[in-house]
């Protein structure tokens, strides 16, 4: 076994190494160099599109026609997506490996899954009429540059929307790169821009040029952690600067003539130049050089390089630092010493137990750094070399948290399965770590790579839903066999096994055209809700309904009643919903407030005329004008006539009418009376009043002949009238009238009110000619009202009829001057006997 | 598999705290937002005007209003996306912002709770989906006290009951589910009422699918999750419409009659400012820069951050006089106290450092001093009197007829018109309707009193069934048991009526209304507190004597029989876990160590009035007393009042035009 250090390259003060991932990618027809080359974030999957601007050798009609062939890392073709839709401006990868097309007339194609499916959108903000020039992408997100100059950003693939971002300044623009947003203090993308000998920084709002004179820059370069950024001038000097631009961190002359074809980050250390079959890292001032036989391509990922040639694919990255410590030629760490500790013990040697007596104290350590090592391991002679080193280690030790061990081993596991060439997923263990074990399921989802995906969630105990219910789509999709066997065979599969939504693979039915099939699947969806949309695609309206009904969620029955309003005609609509009641008060409670007509229509295909009636009246309310409130008032009360268990409703509409005519009278008279020049304001209005009110209104004013006509009109009766009018009376502090009214013998509501009244509006005079009229109450009470008034002897008078000894004296205590003798008195007159 | 953490309302307003602010950090820059105006109370509860404005909240709008302009780029809605209304009202507002169009504005729609089928469609066919960044906003509890959780839903009580659009339940169910994915499952849900039965077969259903596993429920919590909760002990559900009569009574604890007159809303009330003096200065409550609260109005915060506040809010109305004049006197003994003149500096430091504390207890005593004294201007009336001896007289089942006089000359005297509707509505709760003749008479005299336009109005309480014609009337049908509360049978058997209160010492629930226990917390007692209750059955005195061990008897037994005569269906259903992962939490939580202090969560769907959450708590401490270590959570769908109740119904609109 060739020893780990073989491939590594020291530059500057680090080592670098270049891991052969696959060999024999491509066919050796492949022109490399015409192609347009893509590859996915976390070593996902290559894109590759013929450059047409390229001339290249003819191979038959087949082979000519445009397509974007995506590939694997091993090269295996995954798909190959016919093109016939102009020219390629961009061509770039999301984070969770979907495929953006974007062409020079600004629309774009987003390929959700490897298979060909897509979404497209456009850019718009001119970038039809202009012209797509170029497009940078970032993890979820890319910014198009259009011909003239403008920029737009797209920062979300699920609801893409295209922003035009601040108008750069005009001129050529030799190179262009992003910061994306995550890494820029405004949380918005940044666009770096090299014009004339500058360059200018754009972001959502602004353009501002970072006053450069060294310029111009051919080629411009991000670090994937978006601290730093790489410029190469056009006459071979490569700079690396703080993506704020405040100084310089590093300069390099690479002393060549010719320019560079390509320039990336390779990790957050070093930076990689490549030409046409060469490539320089350049880190720290110093440089490495590696040289092909053919024409490379760069594929820069968060930790390294992935670099493409027909013949291999390599992964260039910084040696990390537990392994440069473990395998470094001369390398004295504990972990490097127990690694030779278990060669020892191969070999039968008692120099393994001198080596680990040797890093005793350091020995947990040297465990850890195995396992970490294993990690970062490509070869698996070493990642178990590694972790037989890790174990033997841990044996020796008394106390040791195996986990992190259990874990890596299960790490290797997964990660060996997906390099596999067949799968072709080169995933470093650092990219693993920020892919997330999910991702990587999906990732072979989209690859249709089920089974080993159903292995890895079971191994790691994830779940494996979204993994049945793909490939029962793909089933449902691509099977050829009669439907009820393709449904027999997923039930099948997928009964029991949580989580599974039916619904998404009876959808795939459908679009497939599967319609019978998608029915039957559907029926298998536990959950109501998750039915609704697609019964209404597949127009099982009332189905549709039902099914929202039953799932309770009234946000799903209105989508459905919206949806079946449209839909269908007025009588089969309410037809629909009759026998729904829940539906039914979702229509009526929405219509209420939009569609007033459809209440009517409703109310009246129902036969429901109370309801239609009130409908009316409550547009009659909204009238400003008296007639057409007198018209609403009058249908309202005609879709009542003749139906006899309203006829009390009937009566008080007429009731209304009436009386809103009788109040425009009085407007008419009382009001212009005054001023004949139509001042209407010069009272209120009697219009709108109730019948009390209005009575309260035209007596507090002595219209009392007026009254007595509403009076007697509807029958308001005796108590109330008196009631009104006293309140009426006291307000308008008629006193006189009171005392009038006062006169009469009997009052329906007892003088006592009056009493109240009366004393309420602070007049204790006339208050006080209403006690002896409270004939019906004790002695005491009137006693007691008596004070009220201030009238201490009147209430000693009470008292002394009722023979009350105990009140005269309570009274006595309030008594003054006169009062106060004339109570004495009565007290003698009540109390000489007991004396 | 932790065991699940126990229910704690402050971490609910924390979590909806920071959504929040999540959600406006998102959208960057300075913004307008635009709220409805029902969110805005609803909003302070949750954070401070000055915290939002942090998060860069430039100006206020209220979404009626349609008053937002272009002063600022980015434009944030907050509205509830059920109703259709809401959803046409931003629309247009976006459409005419965009029309004025100087500024290319950003618009941000967050929907509370959360983001609708219909608003999407209704968006789109306005041409602005594609324009706005659309969020949701989960904002489902909010806790207005330690124990009190709301969902702030002021349109639940008519969507339920007026229009039958059954929302409300709907959201609850949600508000519930995410409770029992954060604590577990309830392991028993009881309840009374159609709607209830509806929300608790809801609950059931939903958590089937969980079980199904929709993705974006199992994502956070696991399946695990779903066990049932070792902290919580059960859900019990009452419908608002199986007690209606309760809410439609003056209610008499300090807090109740606080809302009676003034009204409270999101722990707040305000109060004409003659009353209680002008806001001090130096702090401004929370108030939103609407500008539209009258200068004269002060805002009075009601919450537990006001320690006097919170031993007055619960008592019987009668006593707060007293209770505020012990206060009063500490207060002045404990300062006058710095007089004594043997005082070390020690001694001067700790009442020094007890200063601010004095000071916040004054201020406090001022308002409340005030406040108890506008209430007793309304107690000591004349008209509140009479009210209130009607409604007792109702309430404690005298013949209703004797009661038409009053009722009659209150609509003379030209009462507001909720007052005479409660009444009203009230007699018709309790003796199953009016008969025909005096139903009538009553709606014609509504009408003379109050206008015409109140046709509306009646037939809207019809459909409430507040006031209805009595079964078995001309034409209609008798009822069929189940959908009428028996009142006197129930009267008798779950002793609503207490003759004996005694309000500073109280010993019944029956204290908050003064004599009458309210029937939505008899029944919960029907539950928690068995024995007390049939304690009551047997005379009083011997009660003490002869405790019945506590009887292992679940749900509603003994009292079947009682609970059948009230109106809605009945049920009891237990949710038990997977076996397996039962007995696993078992082992993880040791054997009886979950048992110590238990919550039980008493949801009421349709609104709780706030002398309901007097008696729950009293019901609360009573079982605490016990030494039975629940601890009782109120949860409902909003805060009502008989006001609000009937108000549900009033029809606003006069035939006097605009």
């Amino acid at each position: 076994m060739a020893k780990p250090t073989a491939d590594w390259e020291k530059v500057g003060t680090r080592f670098y190494r270049k891991v052969q991932l696959y060999t024999a990618v491509f066919d050796q027809d492949l022109e490399l160099e015409n192609y347009l080359v893509a590859g996915a974030p976390y070593s996902g999957a290559l894109a590759l599109h013929r450059d047409e601007e390229k001339v290249h050798a003819y191979r038959g009609a087949r082979a000519a026609k445009p397509s974007i062939d995506v590939y694997s890392c091993a090269g295996k073709l995954i798909r190959r997506i016919n093109w016939e839709k102009g020219s390629i401006k961009g061509l770039g990868w999301s984070e969770d490996e979907k495929l953006l097309v974007v062409t020079e007339d600004g629309t774009v194609r987003c390929y959700y899954d490897l298979q060909g499916d897509f979404v497209p959108f456009t850019l718009g903000h001119g970038a039809e009429e202009h012209g797509v020039k170029a497009c940078r992408f970032w993890s979820n997100g890319f910014v198009a540059l259009l011909n003239n100059n403008h920029l737009i950003s797209v920062a979300r693939y699920d609801e893409p929307r295209p922003k035009l971002l601040a108008i750069p300044p005009e001129g050529e623009i030799h190179s262009w790169t992003l910061i994306p947003p995550a890494y820029t203090l405004s949380r918005s993308v940044e666009v770096l821009l090299s014009t004339d000998k500058t360059i200018y920084v754009i972001d959502a709002s602004d353009s501002e040029d970072r006053n450069y004179s060294e310029g111009p820059f051919v080629h411009m370069s991000v670090s994937p952690n978006g601290k730093l950024v790489a410029l190469y001038t056009n006459n071979g000097k490569l700079w690396v600067v703080g993506s704020d631009f405040q100084e310089t961190l590093n300069e390099y002359d690479s002393r060549s003539k010719t320019m560079p074809k390509d320039m990336h980050w390779c990790g957050n250390n070093a930076v990689a130049l490549a030409w046409e079959d060469e490539i320089h890292l350049v880190t720290q001032g110093a440089a490495t050089k590696y040289y092909y036989d053919g024409w490379v391509h760069l594929i820069p990922d968060v930790d390294g390089i992935r670099v493409l040639t027909n013949d291999v694919c390599e992964f260039l990255q910084r040696v990390p630092d537990v392994t440069e410590e473990t395998f470094r030629i001369g390398s004295t760490s504990p972990a490097s010493i127990l690694l030779d500790a278990v060669d020892q013990l191969e070999r039968k040697s008692p120099k393994a137990d001198d080596n680990i007596q040797l890093i005793r104290p350091n020995l947990s350590e040297a465990v850890d750094a195995c396992v970490k090592a294993a990690g970062h391991e490509f070869s698996i002679h070493w990642q178990k070399q590694l972790l037989k080193a890790a174990s033997f280690g841990k044996s020796v030790l008394d106390l040791y948290n195996s986990d992190e061990f259990v874990e890596m081993c299960e790490t290797l596991r997964v990660l060996n399965a997906a390099r596999f060439y067949e799968i072709g997923l080169p995933l470093s263990y650092e990219q693993y770590q920020r892919l997330t074990p999910e991702k990587l399921i999906e990732r072979l989802i989209n690859r249709h790579e089920y089974l080993l995906a159903l292995r890895i969630s079971e191994y790691l105990r994830l779940p494996s839903d979204r993994i049945y219910v793909n490939w029962a789509s793909q089933k449902v999709r691509q099977s050829t066999e009669d439907e009820e066997s393709i449904c027999r065979l997923i039930v099948q599969k997928l009964n029991n096994k949580p989580g599974v939504s039916f619904e998404e693979i009876a959808r795939s039915a459908y679009d497939e055209g599967r319609v019978r099939l998608a029915t039957e699947l559907l029926n298998y969806e536990p959950r109501a809700g998750k039915q609704v949309p697609l019964l209404l695609s597949m127009k099982e309206d009332t189905i549709a309904l039902d099914k929202a009904i039953e799932s309770g969620d009234t946000d799903l029955v209105y989508h459905v009643l919206l949806h079946l309003k449209k839909k269908l005609p007025l009588a089969p609509f309410f037809r629909t919903i009759n026998s729904r009641p829940m539906a039914m008060a979702l229509v009526e409670s929405s219509a209420i407030d939009q569609d007033r007509e459809l209440l009517k229509d409703l109310y009246y295909q129902d036969d429901r005329r109370l309801d239609g009636s009130n409908l009316l009246l409550s547009e009659a309310l909204a009238q400003e004008h008296p007639q057409a409130r007198l018209d609403k008032i009058k249908l309202a009360s005609r879709l009542l006539q003749d139906s006899k268990e309203n006829a009390f409703q009937l009566k008080m509409l007429d009731e209304t009418a009436r009386l809103l005519r009788m109040q425009e009278h009085f407007d008419k008279d009382l009001h212009s009376d005054a001023s004949p020049a139509g001042m209407r304001t010069s009272g209120p209005s009697f219009v709108g009043l109730s019948i009390n009110d209005t009575l309260f209104e035209l007596l507090k004013s002595s219209h009392v002949k007026r009254a007595l006509k509403v009076q007697s009109e509807f029958k308001v009766p005796e108590k109330t009238y008196w009631w009104v009018r006293l309140r009426a009376l006291v307000s308008a502090r008629h006193w006189n009238e009171l005392e009038e009214v006062g006169k009469a013998r009997k009052s329906p509501i007892g003088w006592e009110p009056f009493f109240n009244e009366v004393l309420g509006a602070g007049n204790t005079r006339l208050a006080s000619t209403f006690v002896p009229k409270c004939t019906g109450l004790s002695p005491r009470e009137r006693v007691e009202m008596w004070v009220k008034c201030g009238m201490v002897g009147k209430a000693g008078e009470e008292a002394l009829k009722a023979k009350d000894v105990e009140c005269l004296r309570e009274l006595r205590e309030k008594a003054t001057g006169s009062t106060l003798s004339e109570i004495d008195k009565m007290i003698a007159q009540l109390e000489p006997r007991r004396r | 598999m932790a065991p699940h953490a126990a229910l704690n309302t402050q971490d609910i307003a924390e979590k909806a705290r920071r959504d929040l602010l999540q959600l406006l950090e998102g959208v960057r820059g300075k913004k307008n937002l635009v709220l409805e105006k029902s969110l805005a109370d609803t909003l302070s509860l949750i954070v401070k005007t000055s915290t939002l404005r942090e998060y860069g909240v430039d100006k206020f709008y209220f979404l009626e209003n349609d008053n937002v302009d272009s002063s600022q780029r980015n434009v944030v809605f907050l509205a509830r996306g059920e109703k259709a209304k809401t959803v046409i009202a931003i629309a247009e507002q976006i459409n005419r912002l965009r029309r004025s169009g100087q500024v290319d504005h950003e618009f941000s729609i967050f929907w509370i709770p959360r983001r609708t089928l219909v608003s999407n469609q209704i968006l789109e066919e306005a041409g602005v989906l594609g324009e706005v960044n659309i969020a949701e906003y989960a904002l489902y509890f909010i806790p207005l006290a330690d124990d009190l959780l709301s969902m702030e839903l002021d349109d639940a009580f008519s969507d339920l009951y007026l229009r039958r659009d059954p929302t409300a339940t709907f959201l609850a169910a949600k508000a519930l589910m995410l409770m029992q994915q954060r604590h577990g499952l309830f392991p028993r849900i009881i309840g009374k009422g159609d709607n209830a039965k509806r929300l608790a077969d809801l609950l059931l259903r939903m958590r089937s699918e969980v079980t199904a596993g929709d993705a974006s429920y199992s994502n956070g919590a696991s399946s695990l999750g779903l066990t049932p909760s070792s902290s919580i002990e059960s859900l019990i559900i009452i419908d608002r419409e199986v007690d209606l009569p309760t809410v439609l009574l003056t209610q008499l604890t300090y807090e109740g009659l606080i809302d009676e007159i003034f009204g409270i809303k999101a722990n707040q009330t305000e109060v004409d400012s003659s009353i209680v003096g002008a806001t001090p200065a130096q702090a401004p409550q929370v108030s939103s820069a609407s500008s539209s609260t009258p200068a004269l109005k002060r805002k009075i915060q009601l919450d537990s951050s006001d320690t006097l506040y919170s031993t007055l809010q619960d008592s019987n109305f009668a006593i707060v006089g007293s209770l505020l004049n012990k206060v009063a006197r500490r207060l002045q003994s404990s300062y006058e106290s710095r007089h004594v003149a043997s005082k070390s500096t020690a001694e001067l430091r700790e009442f020094v450092a007890k200063l601010p504390g004095y000071q916040a207890e004054q201020a406090s005593l001022k308002i409340h001093t005030a406040l108890a004294e506008e209430i007793i201007k309304h107690t000591r009336s004349d008209i509140f009197s009479r009210i209130l001896e009607v409604q007792q007289n109702l309430a404690a089942g005298a013949d209703p007829t004797s009661q038409h006089d009053s009722i009659d000359e209150l609509i003379s005297r030209a009462l507001p018109l909720p007052t005479v509707l409660r009444l009203l509505c009230l007699e018709s709760c309790v003796s199953g309707g009016l008969k025909r003749g005096d139903l009538e008479t009553f709606k014609r005299a509504i009408l003379h009193g109050y206008g015409h336009q109140h046709l509306l109005t009646l037939s809207g309480l019809e459909k409430l069934g507040l006031l209805t014609m009595q079964a078995g009337g001309l034409g209609r049908p008798a009822a069929k048991p189940g959908t009428v509360t028996n009142y006197s049978a129930v009267r008798k058997n779950l002793h609503l009526i207490v003759d004996e209160v005694n309000e500073s010492e109280p010993d019944d629930i029956a204290y908050v209304f003064s004599g009458y226990a309210p029937l939505s917390v008899r029944l919960v007692q029907c539950i928690l507190q068995k024995q007390y209750l049939a304690s009551l059955g047997s005379s009083r005195a011997t009660a003490a004597a002869a405790p019945p061990p506590q009887s292992a008897a679940q749900g509603w037994r003994p009292f079947e029989d009682v609970v059948k005569q009230v109106k809605g269906a009945t049920f009891d259903e237990a949710q038990t876990g997977e076996e397996k992962a039962v007995r696993a939490r078992q082992a993880l939580n040791g054997s009886g160590g979950g048992e110590s202090r238990k919550t039980v969560v008493v949801f009421f769907l349709g609104g709780v009035c706030r002398a309901e959450v007097a008696a729950l708590r009293f019901v609360a401490k009573r079982l605490k007393e016990e030494g039975v270590g629940r601890r009782v959570v109120i949860a409902t769908t909003g805060m009502v009042s008989g006001d609000g109740v009937v108000g549900a119904a009033i029809e606003k609109k006069t035939f006097g035009g605009a």
